[in-house]
């Protein structure tokens, strides 16, 4: 034991070659730059997504105008239902977040409020040089929602003149 | 005074950047996008609603659109009155094979496909008509997409009436 020690005492103090590493460090630094740059679309961890069998990749989430569809408070889960208390009113059933960041909840009397904010939507993403047909909305519907609220929201989109509907999945297990 | 430069630098000991700081910054955010970034990534199923027909042309197309209603206990119905689909279990476990039928919706897809070259030997675009019940779950009408999509057909419309009452 002292033995080694006294060698290592003799050994010449060495320099670790620090460029592999820094090589290696940079290019995951670089791949991990260039994925999180294509997620882009808001998440609300209140939303159950739905899985589906058949679905593609998100390829460019600009241009999305992204509603979130509640299921029953009943039906979600003690974590989602903390969030989206603190996040909404009672009796939300769609939730928006707009481009500054702010979360806007809407009940069943304000359709009418979910298609100005969706046309607003529209406009700035127009306006910004987003071609009007990848103006879409990305509808981010919990499994157990009742039907009739996303077909209201789908209602809401095309009332403000957005035709094509992108539906929010998980690939199936 | 040039040559003071020159002298001045020749004096000096062969200089070594510190790197660690910027290998500390490095490793900062590479942890920062590591975390970031979240390996299950969203999918998506396409399509498109019908515009409105206002003005267009009131030619009939030559394939009248296929129809599949939507119970609200999540059964399927193909043309109105055939199931090809059971009631939607909310209880099934990912992984079980009930729950991989449940997805799957293979009767739906055969019709579907036939449907569908049915279409394309008639040289008609495939046009799908859905109706679901108020109260279906939002899942059965993604199975029901994803079904679609499976049998490569990309127009739906959908309806917003209650198939039931």
């Amino acid at each position: 034991m002292g033995k080694k020690n006294a060698r290592a005492n003799d050994e010449v103090k060495g320099d670790v070659n620090m460029s592999p590493m820094i090589d290696c460090c940079f290019l995951l630094l670089i791949f991990f730059v260039v994925n999180a740059t294509a997620i882009t679309v808001a998440k609300d961890p209140s939303v159950k997504m739905p899985s589906a069998v058949s679905c593609s990749e998100l390829k460019d989430a600009n241009g999305c105008i992204v509603v979130n569809v509640y299921a029953d408070t009943d039906k979600m889960g003690s974590k989602a239902l903390e969030k989206f208390s603190k996040s909404y009113p009672a009796g939300t059933l769609w939730g928006v977040t707009d481009a500054n960041g702010n979360s806007q909840g809407y009940n069943s009397s304000q359709t009418q409020d979910l298609t100005d904010f969706i046309k607003k939507q529209k406009e700035l993403m127009e306006s910004r040089g987003v071609k009007p047909e990848m103006v879409r909305l990305y509808l981010r519907g919990d499994m157990a929602a009742p039907w009739e609220r996303s077909s209201s929201a789908i209602r809401c989109a095309a009332a403000a003149g957005v035709t094509n509907i992108v539906f929010g999945t998980l690939p199936s297990k | 005074m040039a040559r003071h430069k020159q002298i001045q630098t020749e004096e000096q000991e062969d200089p070594e950047m510190n790197i660690s700081s910027m290998i500390d910054c490095c490793f900062l955010l590479l942890i920062y996008f590591l975390v970031a970034t979240s390996l299950v990534s969203e999918k998506k199923l396409d399509i498109s609603i019908p515009a409105s027909t206002a003005g267009a042309s009131s030619k009939k197309p030559p394939l009248e659109p296929a129809r599949i209603i939507l119970r609200a206990d999540g059964s399927v119905m193909w043309g109105g009155d055939l199931p090809v689909a059971e009631a939607y279990n909310e209880a099934a476990e990912p992984g079980t094979s009930e729950y991989r039928s449940q997805r799957e919706l293979e009767q739906l897809v055969e019709q579907l496909k036939n449907f569908k070259s049915t279409a394309d030997s008639m040289d008609a675009e495939p046009i799908v008509m859905l109706t679901g019940a108020p109260t279906a779950p939002h899942q059965r009408i993604v199975d029901i997409m994803a079904a679609l999509a499976t049998a490569d057909i990309h127009s739906v419309g959908i309806s917003t009436a209650d198939p039931e009452g």
